[in-house]
């Protein structure tokens, strides 16, 4: 949408012109060209990928280790190791955001470890037995709803609404149909394809972790 | 014949059991049943999503710092592609919540005045008035908005915010003007310059930029 029409608006005491642009038409970069720009090492990639994924990274921490501090530090370490790792990454083969996602796995699992070996020398100082506890593992199906969750809140308009009606406020077809003056088949369109898209994310994200 | 896609989508999401026809299909295909199976899934996982959450801005600063003794990663003058330029500035909003998508809130019939609501004027050549206004639900921002005699259109009608640097917009969800309809405000983003109220007529045409055809506008007080 280049050469958009220039708009007058008011803006307070001035006018100013507001050009008709989106985030989209503003030239958002695709998840593609994010990746392709971190894979080239250029510094755009990397702020454009903790922009896009660092709510991703932060939340699957944070809903997994249930501490604030400790869900930045994961997010500061997932960035740089990806940084650092990013001649392993292959945009032509894989999904930035899944393969990120991967790596936030292993870092929370390390964080896991880490605390259940403090918790170990911890229990050793005052000679508790050592239950010898499985290690802890992220929980998937936190990964799957924090991954939805994300995509969710991209999927355009009016499909966003209309599932995020249905979702949150478990409303109907018929409901979503009459709050929003849309007709029943287009809220249904919009449903079934809102539902693909949300697994075929599902699936590019447990996909990357199964090739790890 | 296999059963609807659409309905089976339906059933997933309302967690009604398919009617006794589809049922008996169900048992005899694979395919529909697997379809079913799929859809459920997603729509079970999705009836209870967490919150997105950012985390504070000085984790970037740490990552930029861990990474400048090592290796040279910089301020973002450094970019080289126009495109990721432009977009950087968008997505900075991303960043600071808006990515996190916006809510639809209920929609009630009364609508109390708010203090801050401002009318919404129709462009040159549109027809249509309407009002918006801050309301404060339990710390968060919602706008409250109400449109009468918009022009009548193929598609829907859609709620943007629109930043007073004239660079960036953030869609808020689909506005029925009958009804009228409250919007969560992404986190800061009227602090951010994200105060031009705009309401246009989108058509449904998959394409989630503006559509360019805004019917009516108006402007929050800083
Ligand atoms: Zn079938």
């Amino acid at each position: 949408m280049t050469g958009a029409a220039l708009w007058r608006v008011s803006a307070g005491p001035a006018w100013v012109t507001v050009r008709a642009v989106t985030s989209k038409d503003a030239g958002d970069p695709t998840a593609a060209e994010i990746a392709t720009a971190f894979a080239e090492g250029r510094d755009a990639g990397l702020s454009a990928a903790y922009r896009r994924w660092s709510g991703l990274v932060f939340t699957l921490a944070l809903r997994s280790l249930g501490s604030r501090a400790d869900a930045e530090d994961v997010t500061q370490q997932v960035f740089v190791a990806a940084w650092r790792g990013r001649g392993t990454f292959d945009p032509d083969h894989g999904d930035l955001g899944a393969w990120i996602t991967g790596i936030t796995r292993h870092c929370i699992a390390d964080r896991f470890a880490v605390r259940q070996r403090d918790v170990r020398k911890a229990e050793a100082a005052v000679r508790l037995a050592d239950g010898g506890a499985a290690p802890q593992v992220v929980d998937e199906a936190v990964v799957d709803r924090v991954v939805i969750a994300d995509e969710l809140a991209r999927i355009d308009d009016p499909r966003r609404t209309i599932l995020r009606l249905a979702f949150y406020e478990d409303r109907t077809h018929p409901q979503i149909a009459e709050q929003l003056g849309l007709p029943l088949g287009t809220v249904k369109s919009h449903i079934r394809r809102g539902l693909l898209q949300l697994r075929d994310r599902l699936r590019e994200v447990s996909g990357d972790d199964a090739r790890r | 014949m296999h059963v609807d896609e659409e309905q089976l989508a339906r059933w997933a999401v309302e967690g009604d059991a398919p009617d006794p026809a589809a049922a008996d299909h169900l048992r005899s295909c694979d395919r529909c049943q697997a379809e079913l199976d799929e859809l459920r899934r997603v729509s079970d996982l999705a009836h209870s999503l967490p919150s997105m959450e950012q985390p504070s801005d000085e984790v970037w600063t740490r990552i930029t710092g861990e990474l400048d003794s090592t290796e040279q990663v910089g301020p973002e003058r450094r970019f080289r592609s126009r495109t990721l330029a432009a977009a950087a500035a968008v997505a900075a909003v991303a960043g600071a919540g808006i990515g996190v998508g916006a809510t639809l809130v209920a929609t009630d019939e009364e609508t109390p005045a708010t203090p801050t609501a401002i009318r919404l004027e129709p462009l040159a050549g549109k027809s249509g008035t309407g009002s918006a206004g801050i309301v404060q639900v339990s710390g968060a921002e919602e706008l409250k908005v109400s449109a009468s005699g918009l022009a009548a259109g193929p598609g829907f009608y859609e709620v943007w915010l629109i930043n007073t640097d004239g660079k960036r917009m953030v869609s808020l969800g689909v506005l029925n003007p009958q009804a009228g309809g409250t919007f969560q405000i992404p986190t800061g983003a009227t602090a951010q310059g994200y105060r031009i109220v705009d309401i246009s007529l989108e058509p449904e045409d998959g394409n989630p930029e503006h559509s360019h055809d805004s019917l009516i506008r108006g402007t929050l007080p800083s």
